[in-house]
């Protein structure tokens, strides 16, 4: 049986903000890792991680040029920074929370 | 082949001054570049502005520029910076007496202005029939926050820069130029790049590249996932970019500065904000970051090229980023912490003990936040349920009002429950603050005439 492990142990994470979206740029460590998040981190998968902190699409693009993922959630900041009431205004750790997220490797 | 050297300076206001101080004695570069603004910046500058017509720039650059014009005098490199923020003639009349009191001569100044928009001309435009669809909630008209408008700007492309570069200025002062663009205007003007087809595949991959520059010593590892082993990030070195006339480029830093440049610490970077990777939306081109190639080539250098045969690069848009910032109502916060055992149950109480009282003075927030620092402030709903005994928790209460008094009252409340309750500590709360919301569009580019005027210290 595949074993679950948390996206931290696959790559890296870093995020910010333009407006009330959130991009999280997901930085795996290798090939292998990079195939993984790839196939398990979906928009339904993060979208579900974040709950209502998240209210509106999540995009996720492809980087294969730097094994990465680029995931782009709209609606993610309780209305951006100048006017959200989260201490994170400007969502720096919204990667670092993805990062907790578990996907299954072999 | 001809190249350019161009440093990146500054990430954002307030940013260390000491890196760009730095490159400036230390380098040879032949241009630094300074990004001092962040989407709500302008509308802070507005803001003082308004109360004092002789402010709304960003004051760090009087501190840079008495440290750097003496190196200057010497090297002759050439600077470009957004400090004009909301009132760059201001900014030009600031340095420039400050260069005549260092005993400077001949340096010249480009002021580009226009970048922000009087609240009458959003007016003007309204009535044309632009309604100015919001981007972040698809909001498609502007009306409902018409009356409220406090600031307007746009983020414009390098177009001035290259002019006033062309025209022989030593330091281009801008407003809300586009942070891309301050790397873009002189990466194009010294490598004759124009904005015609044949050049959008390296004007891409210039605006790929300004991408890693423009947040200054960020990308030299003082922020990145490898910080605990970044050597001395305390004196971090500016990135310093050679770009040739291909549009590929080595990143490194100044030499004998802290921090790391490696294709990693750059990954990072590459990662950061983009939205679509393959259209990374500049006023001066749209890049494509996932043509872009990086790797190490030596201690501290990054070599940026063209990975295989895809275009970096495709035409500018026809449209510039359009930030309007409203009034929207009122925050306020409280923290306090209190201590174990029990310090989870303690804080549950405390949040209840919040919301009563609210009811009980009678006042209904927009919208209120209560988060336990230690726990869930930052990770939100993803944090796993607690099942661990903290020896301490602290308790963050915000809550979003139409009004200052309720804004104020609801804080008051807030405050009751550690010094009725005595559950916790509580110092140095931070008060209430106005809130300015962006409403982030889009705007015609030929609705945004720019101005550029030339000036001189004798």
């Amino acid at each position: 049986m595949a074993k679950k492990v948390r996206l931290s142990e696959l790559a890296l994470a870093r995020s910010g903000d333009k407006g009330d979206i959130s991009d999280i740029g997901l930085m795996a460590f290798n090939e292998k890792n990079y195939e993984i998040i790839k196939k398990q981190v979906t928009p339904q998968r993060v979208k579900e991680h974040f709950k209502d902190w998240v209210k509106g699409d999540v995009r996720i693009y492809e980087m294969p040029n730097i094994l990465s993922l680029e995931i782009v959630m709209h609606q993610a900041l309780g209305g951006g920074a100048t006017k959200t009431l989260r201490f994170d205004q400007t969502g720096k750790a919204m990667g670092n929370a993805l990062l907790f997220m578990e996907v299954e490797a072999d | 082949m001809k190249k350019v050297k161009i440093a990146g300076c500054s990430a954002g206001w307030p940013d260390m001054l000491d890196p760009a101080i730095d490159v400036a004695k230390k380098s040879d570069v032949q241009y630094l570049a300074f990004d001092h603004l962040a989407e709500l910046t302008m509308a802070i500058l507005e803001r003082q502005k308004a109360k004092r017509p002789d402010r709304g720039y960003i004051p760090d650059v009087i501190p840079l520029m008495r440290n750097i014009l003496p190196a200057w005098k010497e090297k002759r490199f050439k600077m470009v910076t957004n400090a004009g923020g909301a009132n760059p003639e201001q900014c030009a009349e600031e340095v420039i007496k400050l260069a005549k009191g260092l005993g400077i001569t001949g340096l010249r100044i480009g002021i580009i202005t226009g970048d922000d928009l009087p609240i009458e001309r959003v007016k003007e435009l309204k009535a044309k029939g632009l309604k100015f669809k919001n981007y972040d909630n698809d909001e498609p008209d502007i009306d409902r926050v018409m009356d409220d408008l406090v600031a307007a700007y746009v983020y414009i492309g390098a177009d001035r820069v290259i002019e006033a570069l062309d025209q022989g200025a030593d330091l281009v002062i801008a407003g809300r130029l586009s942070d891309n663009s301050l790397f873009v205007g002189p990466f194009m003007y010294e490598l004759g790049w124009k904005y015609e087809d044949a050049y959008w595949d390296r004007i891409g991959a210039a605006v790929c590249t300004a991408h890693l520059l423009e947040c200054g010593t960020w990308s030299c590892g003082t922020c990145s996932n490898f910080w605990a082993e970044v050597p001395e990030p305390w004196h971090s070195g500016s990135p310093i970019c050679e770009m040739d006339e291909n549009g590929e480029s080595i990143i490194s830093k100044v030499e004998g500065s802290g921090g790391l440049v490696r294709a990693d610490t750059l990954k990072e970077h590459l990662v950061y904000e983009v939205h679509d990777p393959e259209n990374y939306l500049m006023p001066d081109g749209i890049g494509n970051t996932t043509a872009i190639k990086l790797e190490d080539i030596g201690p501290n250098q990054v070599r940026v090229s063209k990975l295989g045969d895809k275009p970096r690069g495709k035409p500018r848009p026809d449209t510039l980023k359009f930030c309007l910032a409203h009034a929207d109502g009122y925050i306020s916060e409280y923290i306090m912490i209190v201590p174990g055992p029990k310090a989870y149950d303690m804080a549950k109480r405390c949040e209840d003990f919040f919301y009563k009282r609210l009811e009980i003075v009678g006042v209904k927030p927009v919208e209120t936040l209560v988060s336990f620092i230690g726990y869930n402030a930052l990770f939100g709903p993803t944090a796993p349920p607690i099942n661990y005994e903290p020896n301490e928790l602290g308790i963050r209460f915000a809550i979003k009002t139409k009004t200052i008094e309720e804004a104020r009252q609801a804080r008051l409340q807030a405050t009751l429950s550690w010094y009725a309750a005595g559950v916790g500590t509580a110092f140095g709360a931070p008060s209430e603050r106005e809130v300015f919301a962006l409403w982030p569009s889009l705007i015609p580019r030929e609705e945004v005439p720019t101005k550029l005027e030339m000036r001189e210290v004798k």
